[in-house]
């Protein structure tokens, strides 16, 4: 089961893109609170140079995952595939934008489509903090 | 009894092996997981293309990431490249654990990096999920 757009889509195609408010219980819940940790321990993220507590890098592969059911659906959880980059820390407060942009469809097989999407995740400030590909499946050879 | 010692570029060999302890997925690590990302899909708490409800197709990614934690002492790291190959839905009530293997370590600028191929699979030999990570080192 996929959705209409995925179905339809085109290369150029912008996916509608999500919002991720980065709040520190969200981190604490994501990768569990414990001492010497950077994303959970503010003293000693400092210590280790970062301004504030970081958000773990995988919670951004959590939000293109999420753009990716959205669009790709079931394709995505079985025979999905994602490669990221991760460029510039999330911290704590920040407000990330999740954007994706339809990059190609090619056959897969005789049944199936792959199609393939540049994701990337920004900051409040534009600045990029996450860079890759993902891509999911799509009944129907017809690419 | 596992010896543990702090994780450092030399210690670290390429070829060297984890596995993490087998973690059954429950209802609540998929409503907690749920929380951290702020993604409440349908088919995590209701049913699903798959017959009935499936977990986020990245939920055990930090299983897959926390490999090294089962040998050494990481006091804090980078996490530089992720790949994901999602190969079967996750379900609440499977039982899955990673293994994985060091497949390369080197040195960029001056920091220190290790690369890790991963599988995830569930009690049957069933893969779920597999890919490769790469990490930056802190030196202390």
């Amino acid at each position: 089961m996929s959705t209409l757009a995925a179905d339809t889509a085109a290369p150029g195609l912008a996916l509608p893109p999500l919002v991720k408010e980065i709040s520190q219980r969200k981190i604490d819940v994501y990768s569990g609170v414990k001492p010497y940790s950077i994303h959970t321990d503010e003293a000693w993220a400092r210590k280790k140079g970062f301004r504030a507590p970081l958000a773990q890098a995988m919670m951004s592969t959590a939000y293109v995952s999420e753009l990716m059911t959205r669009f790709v659906g079931a394709g995505f959880v079985k025979g999905g595939t994602m490669s990221m980059v991760f460029i510039k820390p999330v911290y704590v407060g920040d407000r990330l934008t999740v954007h994706g942009v339809v990059k190609e469809r090619r056959a897969e097989g005789n049944a199936t489509t792959r199609v393939v999407v540049e994701v990337w995740c920004e900051n409040q400030d534009g600045d990029k903090t996450a860079v890759g590909t993902a891509s999911g499946l799509l009944a129907g050879g017809a690419a | 009894m596992e010896q543990f010692r702090p994780l450092s570029y030399d210690a670290l060999q390429v070829g060297e092996t984890f596995v993490s302890d087998t973690k059954l997925v429950t209802p609540e690590d998929v409503e907690a997981y749920a929380y951290a990302v702020d993604d409440h899909h349908p088919w995590f708490s209701e049913d699903s293309p798959f017959g009935g409800p499936i977990a986020h197709p990245t939920l055990l990614a930090n299983q897959a990431l926390h490999l090294r934690h089962s040998k050494y002492i990481v006091r804090a790291g980078l996490h530089a490249k992720m790949e994901f190959e999602f190969l079967e839905p996750i379900r609440p009530g499977v039982r899955a654990r990673s293994r994985g293997t060091v497949i390369d370590k080197y040195e960029r600028r001056g920091k220190p990096y290790m690369v890790t191929e991963y599988v995830t699979e569930a009690e049957d030999g069933t893969v779920l999920v597999r890919g490769r990570f790469t990490q930056m080192l802190f030196r202390d």
